[in-house]
């Protein structure tokens, strides 16, 4: 059936065919039609005022020169120069001020599109790609691809003024205009073999810079344990070694791009010479005026920069094309978590049924098969087994983050997919094995699920935990900043706050992939009195790490590879002596207290029995 | 005085009095490219007048009447051989400007990372490894930037200003107008421009700034916003953040198209081509002087157009330079006391009236008291920001206590030789820094002359043995960010094996590690027992057992010790402690 297709049909980058990619592309621009027009227009007329002054420059000449020119004329064609220079400036600032609304604008509504595409993506999507390369096509991609427009507009400008001094130079004296345009496809030839040159030089030497980079990073991350057993020239010969590499890839890399603009200047200085002798031939011989062959030699540099510019702007504009092409990719991608309704529940009991359900990642890894597991209004249920047994896909699930493939998944005895997700989600509070916070204040963060909770009601709810003193423990309580992801504050301080925005929110199901970092003792005590807050005023499925988690649950779930093994409470289960005894023995035994009453005997002194049977025991 | 904790001679003496005197101390080293490039440099700008005049010339001897094929040729030649030149010429500007900013580059790399291993471990402990890695490639990199491009560029297309100068010179005095005047606005035009545009640009980069890093830790935090229901939310503050961005740009591009030069460029033309014309016509120039004058304007065009970018360039780079000096002239402010006590430490350790403070507002450490006997371990407890990493930070002199005094075998801190104190105290960080080396160098760094009999005794006894040997090349596994990957929990055994080498006489764990599974964390457990053996142990510990049998228990908060004394006491002194060891 298609439409439980799941994960399985995720396909996410596309190659567009040329048509469909200019299509899109059109679709963006459609609304600046006028102002695209209108540059286009002024780069037409940019382009063909740039051939002129050499054109006006030479009747002047001639004129001056037969002495034949009164001074109005002369005035006039002077004033021309001098006018067309100006028009010149006037063309450059109407296209540079439009190119920078255009594309400022087209890219944000290209970036807004595939943001938004980002934030309505599922969590498998997130799952499959780094979220740095989903940042950098919502930034850096639509930013190459706007660098297209501009690059366009400068390769049309550069051509039409190419075509206008050909023609110029052409119905001046033929000869002499072929003369010229022979040292196009030179030129075309030596910037792109040299393109392909540098290309490669930078592609090595951005290669080794990485290892360069990483070894400098290492070096000096090393300094301070240097320092500490006085091994300095240990870590100064690793730092030498990489920064006189470092040096020589960018001698290599300098000497071949230290090449390219001497050789086209030689280029150029050949035509000119080869321009100079040959119109001054024409001259001698009555087929052009004198004007007309300073005219020529004028344009020469008029022509061949255009050629040279288009030429090696080519591989931006491939690049510019293949950004376009992810970020629309990106906006495009195919989401696989499908609803069939739009219910908005006022609110829920926390009721959950999960029916002969069969999940499978996209991978064609199966999790869940034939899954039966039925969880009552307000029970705290906990899952425990070894990594890989379908923990956390349960609590997924749950959230529907994910889309399962057989059976069925009821909340309130009502079908998943018949609720409006947000709706869904906003009776929900989820906090993830890191837990995650945004830049901002703790308040803020703790607000972030329930906005229309007051200040006043945050703290009144903070201070029941630990009476409080966590917030003592923040430079400035509720209002401390906690920087980006939270890395300003503590894990254990982090801990509490995801904890405190379930707490404000006051969701029906409670969802907790619980974190294993290891936390101060003091504040572990906090963070259990925050979870048992919690626990009494939800509906609770624990996905559990630490003992007290486990023994403070109704009922324990033992999961491996998909399957419920036992259920029941700790006692209940420990004293059968099965699977979950098997797990307390591997995962939580070193939490209990009687292991710190037994650590005292367990390891003291003996040192030389232990080196006997080091892996013991 | 020697201030530095570890010296190597840098290649050659620099002035750190200011940035601009220290980029010239490194250039006069670079003496050799750097003439080059400027030759180079003046040598392009020189030839391009040649066919400005040879334009003159040529024109003159084709409107004569009777005009020699033999000056043609000797035009044409002029030019080709000219032009060619300029080619040369061009060459050694962009490659000696090229050799310059490399050499330059790698040196002050070179000197920056000798001196910060001359900083004190105060100095260290305090500064951000990440702050110093972005100073260590990209501030570095911003100062070769100055060179290629930077000053390649500027004083490549500077030159080209001077030639209209010298050629009107030659031709008329009266036609010295128009390029001085040029001169004078370009120079006045560009300041104006850069003042301008820099506040517009800080504030492009900042918008963007801030709607990258809030879109960065969306797509990061995407659980998050998606199980909070606030996606709607945050599209609409990605659009206000990218609206204020878009707007910066256009800002931006507002200032850029009117870019003055241009405008002065089209008007020297005209003005100059007239001026030109008027003298003709008056008879006191010919025309063959217009064409040269007139194509030597035309060179006006390479500083306009090609040196803008330089000129940010080149601040930015002057700010590289500024950060890193500011590194390289803060002051190390703890003496070796190199004639001071020298003894093998027996192990007793005490703090009497310790205060001490980072920064004037708040205290880190007040009024800390404690006696520990040679051979006890002691376990540090408290919440974040209680003050445990900076009181283990007093005990190798990391820092000096601002009242109070701390003492190791009765002598004060102060008295010891820096030395001798520090290489008989092993310090075990939260973070567990490894090389890109083998396990065994990593575990014999503090002792690389040790035996691999040694090195894998003190794997034995960290525990570490039976995880080194699963690894894929065992002892010899190259580990680090191009190598194996270890756990917290390995890192920690390492380090312990490190600490068993060099047998240090005090060890100071700052232990954070979690075990995932009971048989990892009895291995830690036993390595963390063995380790302490012998030696005045101080841990900085989560875990319960540690804390529940060190030899004294010393409870941090708020900078202050809130409890002090054996398990059992604590149990009966401290309603806090007891909480932590109630079983619901």
């Amino acid at each position: 059936m298609a439409f439980h297709q799941g994960l399985a049909g995720e396909s996410y980058d596309r190659q567009y065919s040329n048509e469909v990619l200019l299509e899109r592309i059109r679709g963006y621009a459609a609304p600046y039609k006028t102002q695209l027009i209108l540059m286009l227009i002024t780069i037409i007329l940019q382009g063909v005022f740039a051939a002129l002054p050499p054109v006006f420059v030479s009747r002047v000449l001639d004129r001056a020169q037969a002495g034949t020119a009164d001074n109005r004329m002369l005035t006039i064609l002077v004033a021309a120069v001098i006018g067309i220079e100006l028009a010149g400036f006037v063309f450059y600032y109407v296209i540079h001020r439009l190119l920078a609304r255009v594309t400022a604008d087209i890219s944000r509504e290209l970036s807004t599109d595939a943001f938004t595409a980002a934030m309505r993506q599922d969590m498998a999507f997130f799952d499959q790609y780094s979220s740095g390369k989903v940042v950098s096509r919502i930034t850096s991609d639509t930013r190459d691809f706007v660098l297209l427009i501009q690059l366009t507009m400068d390769v049309a400008s550069g051509i039409i003024q190419s075509l206008v001094v050909t023609v110029i130079l052409l119905t001046t004296e033929w000869r002499l205009g072929l003369l010229l345009l022979s040292f196009v496809p030179v030129t075309i030839l030596i910037v792109s073999s040299y393109r392909s040159l540098a290309r490669r030089v930078t592609r090595d030497g951005m290669r080794a810079l990485a290892d360069v980079n990483a070894t400098i990073k290492e070096t000096i991350s090393g300094i301070s344990v240097a320092k500490n057993f006085r091994q300095e020239a240990s870590v100064y010969q690793d730092f030498t070694h990489s920064n006189d590499v470092s040096y020589r890839i960018n001698y290599r890399r300098g000497l071949v791009l230290s090449i390219v603009f001497p050789t086209i200047r030689i280029l150029g200085g050949i035509s000119l010479a080869a321009l100079t002798y040959f119109g001054g031939m024409s001259v001698i011989q009555g087929l052009i005026s004198a004007g007309a062959w300073y005219m020529i030699l004028l344009s020469s540099d008029r022509f061949l920069n255009p050629i040279m510019s288009v030429t090696s702007y080519w591989t931006q504009i491939q690049t510019g094309l293949a950004a376009a092409e992810r970020v629309f990719a990106l906006i495009d991608s195919k989401h696989t978590v499908k609803q069939t309704g739009a219910y908005i529940p006022e609110s829920l009991t926390g009721k959950i049924d999960f029916e002969k359900l069969t999940f499978r990642y996209s991978s064609g890894l199966e999790v869940l098969k034939n899954f039966d597991l039925h969880i009552s209004p307000g029970e705290n249920v906990a899952i425990v087994g070894h990594t890989g047994a379908g923990k956390s896909s349960i609590a997924r699930l749950i959230t529907r983050f994910y889309e399962f493939q057989e059976g069925q998944l009821r909340i309130d005895s009502r079908d998943i997919r018949e609720y409006d997700l947000i709706g869904l989600r906003q009776h929900m509070g989820i906090v993830t094995q890191v837990p995650f916070l945004f830049d901002g204040t703790v308040l803020e963060n703790i607000r972030f699920a329930a906005p229309e909770i007051s200040p006043e009601e945050v703290l009144r709810l903070a201070k029941r935990i630990g009476s409080g003193e966590w917030l003592e423990t923040l430079s400035h309580g509720l209002e401390t900043e906690v920087g980006e992801r939270g890395a300003q504050i503590s894990m254990g301080q982090r801990q509490l706050v995801a904890l405190m925005r379930v707490l404000a929110h006051h969701p029906s199901i409670f969802i907790l992939d619980e974190a294993t970092a290891s936390i101060d003792p003091f504040t572990e005590k906090q963070i259990q009195e925050a979870l048992n807050l919690i626990l009494a005023q939800s509906t609770s499925v624990l996905i559990a790490h630490r003992l007290s988690t486990v023994t403070s649950a109704d009922r324990i779930i033992v999961l491996d590879k998909g399957e419920i093994l036992e259920e029941g409470t700790h006692q209940s289960l420990l004293k059968r002596g099965g699977n979950y005894a098997e797990l307390y023995e591997t995962y939580f035994r070193h939490q209990s207290l009687a292991y710190v009453e037994e650590a005292g005997t367990l390891f003291r002194g003996k040192s030389s029995g232990m080196r006997q049977n080091p892996t013991a025991p | 005085m020697n201030n530095s904790e570890f010296t190597i001679p840098f290649r050659y003496k620099t002035d750190r009095s200011s940035p601009t005197r220290w980029l010239i101390s490194h250039t006069i080293h670079l003496w050799l490219p750097f003439l080059v490039a400027v030759i180079g440099a003046i040598g392009n700008a020189a030839l391009a007048g040649v066919p400005a005049i040879q334009f003159g010339r040529a024109y003159d001897n084709l409107t004569s009447g009777t005009p020699l094929r033999q000056v043609l040729i000797q035009s044409a030649v002029l030019i080709l051989l000219t032009q060619v030149g300029r080619g040369l010429f061009q060459f050694f500007r962009n490659f000696g400007f090229e050799i310059t900013a490399q050499q330059i580059e790698r040196n002050v790399r070179e000197e920056f990372y000798i001196n910060l291993l001359g900083k004190s471990m105060t100095f260290h402990s305090l500064q951000s490894i990440g702050d110093l890695m972005a100073r260590a490639t990209n501030d570095i990199r911003e100062v070769n930037y100055i060179f290629s491009p930077g000053i390649n560029n500027v004083l490549g297309s500077i030159n080209f200003l001077f030639i209209p100068i010298t050629v009107a010179a030659g031709i008329h005095p009266a036609l010295l107008a128009t390029p001085l005047a040029f001169l004078l606005l370009y120079v006045l035009s560009i300041i104006h421009y850069l003042r301008v545009l820099k506040p517009v640009t800080e504030k492009v980069r900042a918008t963007f700034g801030t709607m990258n890093s809030r879109l960065a830790e969306d797509i990061d935090g995407i659980e998050t916003v998606k199980a909070a229901g606030q996606e709607a939310k945050e599209i609409t503050l990605f659009q206000s953040n990218i609206k204020a961005y878009r707007d910066a740009s256009v800002e931006q591009g507002d200032i850029e198209a009117r870019f003055m030069p241009l405008l002065l460029l089209a008007l020297a033309m005209g003005f100059g081509l007239a001026h030109a014309i008027f003298l003709a016509r008056r008879g006191e120039i010919g025309m063959g002087m217009v064409l040269t004058y007139f194509s030597s304007l035309a060179l006006l065009n390479f500083p306009t157009n090609s040196s803008i970018r330089s000129y940010s360039q080149i601040s930015l780079g002057m700010a590289g330079a500024r950060r890193l000096l500011k590194i390289m002239n803060t002051e190390n402010n703890l003496d070796e006391n190199e004639q001071g006590f020298s003894q093998r430490i027996q192990g007793e350790v005490a703090f009497s009236g310790v205060t001490f403070s980072y920064t004037p507002e708040s205290k880190a450490l007040q009024d800390v008291t404690l006696q520990v006997h040679p051979g006890q371990t002691v376990a540090i407890v408290g919440q974040t920001g209680s003050g445990k990493t900076t009181l283990i930070r007093l005990i190798n002199r990391t820092f000096d206590p601002d009242e109070g005094q701390v003492m190791v075998d009765g002598v004060n801190l102060r008295d010891w030789k820096l030395d001798s104190l520090r290489s008989q105290i092993s310090i075990i960080e939260q973070d567990i820094f490894l090389f890109s080396r083998s396990v065994a160098e990593n575990i014999a760094f503090g002792k690389p002359e040790a035996t691999l009999e040694e090195i894998q005794e003190a794997a034995r006894k960290a525990q570490a043995e039976s995880f080194i040997l699963e690894l894929d090349e065992g002892y010899e596994t190259v580990i680090g960010e191009r190598g194996a990957t270890l756990s917290g929990g390995q890192r920690q055994r390492l380090a312990l094996a490190r600490a068993f080498l060099t047998d240090p006489r005090i060890l100071i764990l700052d232990d954070s590690t979690s075990a995932i599974d009971s048989r990892t964390e009895d291995e830690i457990q036993k390595a963390i027992k063995l380790a302490s053996e012998g030696r005045t142990t101080f841990i900085i510990t989560h875990r319960l057992s540690q804390i529940r049998w060190a030899d004294l228990i010393v409870v941090m908060k708020k900078g202050r010790i809130s409890a002090i004394g054996r398990h059992e006491d604590l149990l009966q002194t401290s309603a806090a402690y007891r909480n932590i060891f109630s079983g619901d």
